[in-house]
């Protein structure tokens, strides 16, 4: 026998209690987990090269206000703009209000161009310029609903009193959300009346390194018009509109704080019940001769075992598990993915330490100071 | 005549219970020579378990001085005490007191986890003392597995493991039925008349006192004489 072996022994002589133990932070784990990961989705939107040359300009009120398509030959000619393209959320119906899926009102030519990075054939994207009812879908969104090229649909507006009447001519397939729509702004311009209106500007410009000038001038430009600009890189502009949602970063903080918290306290009260069972054992250890850092160290690597095994049962669990679920069909579209990352593995790895650690503090102390006489007097 | 292994001069034990001062042990002068077998008697609330306590390392006394082998265990730090009673001490207890996942042969082997012995020696040294005890075929089986007399044999077996200068029993037959009490202080006897071993035995039976060399009352803390006086 050697001590790991003893304190394996000890961990294991109520394996119920030990099951249920390490379930108890598995599980905590585990939401803990699938929290972070969800918020980093939220708050840390996929990047690329084409995606760090991409800014967004908006209404200043709010996203809800529309800006003037005048303001696209305006952009055009602005030094340190490579493309301009006019982006309106149509917010639309297919069938049933339970297949949402986010829609799109582009320019069409210059749609692939300022979104490089999706994969399209070149054949599709050719196809879906010329042809002014036409729409491209990404692939989880044709797979959900079992479309094809070439299928004809029609999407029921809900902000915008049109009914576009849609064909499909591509397909993409990675690099942006893949559960979009995009139709021609041309086309929605003419269901609309052409009224000139734009809900977004999106923008790639010719270098990184210009980018902070050109958002300045761009506002400038707008400066004391009916309709001011607020213009933002793309994943400011991501962050922003997440933030709509509330304040995400607190509310998912508070709620893992609640989760370790909660966790803590029953890891605690179950290492105390496992060290007061264990008092007279204790004295007996201490007869023989383990001195009180000694059975600390016992009491502390048994605690930390058992919540380091719940740790990697409950953050790696989450990680196999979220490969291998259709995130984007059970969070309705909300989600796209949730991808358990090293820093948040890391993460619950070391709320797992920490909890094992802490919980034991207390019990273990108190053990350790209690006298040898006083422990074998509570076993007679 | 073999030289105290343990001296005890003038010693004092207040325990404090709120404003309450019991005096467990008062003034207490005691030597015990090397291979001795003495038996400590007395009523319940005598002093005898606190000596026996003091002797070993557990507790310390209020005034006074314990000495074993010379080294005064009263001045030992708590970390040193610890590794002293590791290497000078093996304590038998009325309830036996293994530990109930661990077979007899790692409960015997546990004090030699601490030791710097290699596995093959604490091997040799675990079926050694479990040979000398009578258990060498129950190495394998759990305490629950095992009588009482049996236990306490493999309690005995781990207080003798490694090799200590005093073996200390505290009422080590109060659980056993007449025949394993019986088996349990021959043994003792054996240990101390073959291998000579010098064994402290607490009781308030006079048949097991009747085991040891020499038997030393007390009563309310204090040694009595012979005539049943305070010394």
């Amino acid at each position: 026998m050697t001590i790991p072996g003893f304190i394996l022994r000890n961990a294991f002589r109520n394996k119920r209690r030990l099951i249920l133990t390490v379930l108890s932070v598995a599980l905590s784990l585990f939401l803990f987990t699938t929290m972070q990961t969800a918020l980093h989705e939220l708050t840390q939107p996929p990047t690329s090269e084409a995606a760090a040359l991409r800014i967004v300009v908006r209404n200043k009120v709010s996203l809800g206000n529309v800006l003037p398509a005048k303001y696209g030959p305006r952009l055009e000619r602005l030094p340190g703009v490579r493309h301009v393209m006019k982006l309106t959320w149509f917010g639309g119906i297919y069938k049933d209000r339970a297949n949402f899926f986010p829609q799109f009102a582009v320019d069409a030519p210059q749609l692939f161009p300022v979104f490089s990075e999706a994969e399209i054939a070149p054949k599709e994207v050719q196809d879906f310029v010329k042809e002014k009812n036409a729409c491209v879908v990404g692939i989880k969104t044709m797979e959900r609903f079992g479309w094809k090229i070439g299928d004809r649909i029609t999407l029921q507006g809900t902000i915008w009193p049109c009914d576009p009447e849609l064909i499909i001519r591509g397909v993409y397939r990675k690099g942006i959300d893949m559960t979009n729509l995009f139709f021609h702004h041309e086309y929605f311009d003419e269901l609309m009346g052409n009224r000139g209106w734009v809900g977004t500007y999106w923008i790639c410009a010719e270098n990184a390194g210009g980018i902070p000038d050109l958002v300045e001038r761009i506002d400038r430009t707008f400066a004391n018009s009916d309709a001011e600009t607020k213009t933002e890189t793309e994943r400011a502009f991501q962050l922003s509109f997440v933030s709509m949602f509330g304040n995400i970063k607190v509310l998912i903080g508070s709620i893992s704080t609640v989760i370790v918290f909660t966790m803590l306290l029953v890891a605690a009260s179950t290492m105390s019940m496992a060290i007061r069972e264990r008092s007279r054992e204790i004295a007996i250890l201490k007869t023989i001769g383990f001195d009180g850092w000694q059975i600390f160290g016992l009491i502390l690597a048994e605690s930390f075992g058992l919540a380091a095994a719940g740790g990697l049962i409950g953050c790696f669990g989450a990680a196999i598990l979220f490969r291998h679920l259709d995130i984007y069909s059970l969070s309705h579209g909300v989600l796209l993915k949730l991808e358990v990352t090293p820093s948040i593995l890391a993460a619950g790895l070391t709320v797992a330490a920490f909890l094992g650690i802490v919980s034991c503090l207390v019990p273990a102390y108190s053990s350790i100071q209690t006298s040898v006489v006083v422990g074998l007097k509570e076993l007679d | 005549m073999p030289d105290p292994i343990v001296q005890i001069r003038d010693l004092t034990k207040l325990y404090s219970h709120g404003e309450l001062e019991v005096t467990a042990l008062d003034h207490v002068t005691l030597a015990i020579r090397e291979n001795e077998f003495v038996a400590l008697m007395g009523p319940s609330g005598s002093g005898k378990s606190t000596l026996l306590h003091i002797i070993a390392g557990l507790d310390r006394p209020t005034s006074g001085d314990c000495l074993v082998r010379g080294i005064n265990v009263g001045d030992l730090s708590e970390t040193a005490l610890a590794e002293w009673r590791n290497n000078h001490i093996g304590f038998v207890f009325q309830t036996f007191n293994l530990i109930p996942v661990l077979t007899a042969y790692e409960n015997v082997e546990l004090p030699l986890l601490l030791t710097k012995l290699s596995a093959r020696e604490r091997s040799e040294h675990v079926i050694a003392a479990l040979a000398l005890v009578g258990l060498s075929d129950r190495v394998r089986h759990l305490p629950r597995q095992l009588s009482g007399g049996q236990e306490q044999r493999v309690a005995i077996a781990r207080a003798l493991v490694t090799d200590p200068t005093l073996v200390v029993a505290d009422e080590p037959t109060g659980n056993l039925d007449a025949h394993s009490a019986q088996e349990v202080l021959r043994l003792l006897q054996l240990l101390n008349q073959q291998a000579g071993k010098t064994i402290i035995l607490v009781t308030h039976d006079p048949k097991a006192a009747a085991f040891a060399q020499r038997t030393i009352h007390l009563e309310k803390g204090q040694l009595l004489n012979g005539t049943g006086q305070p010394l």
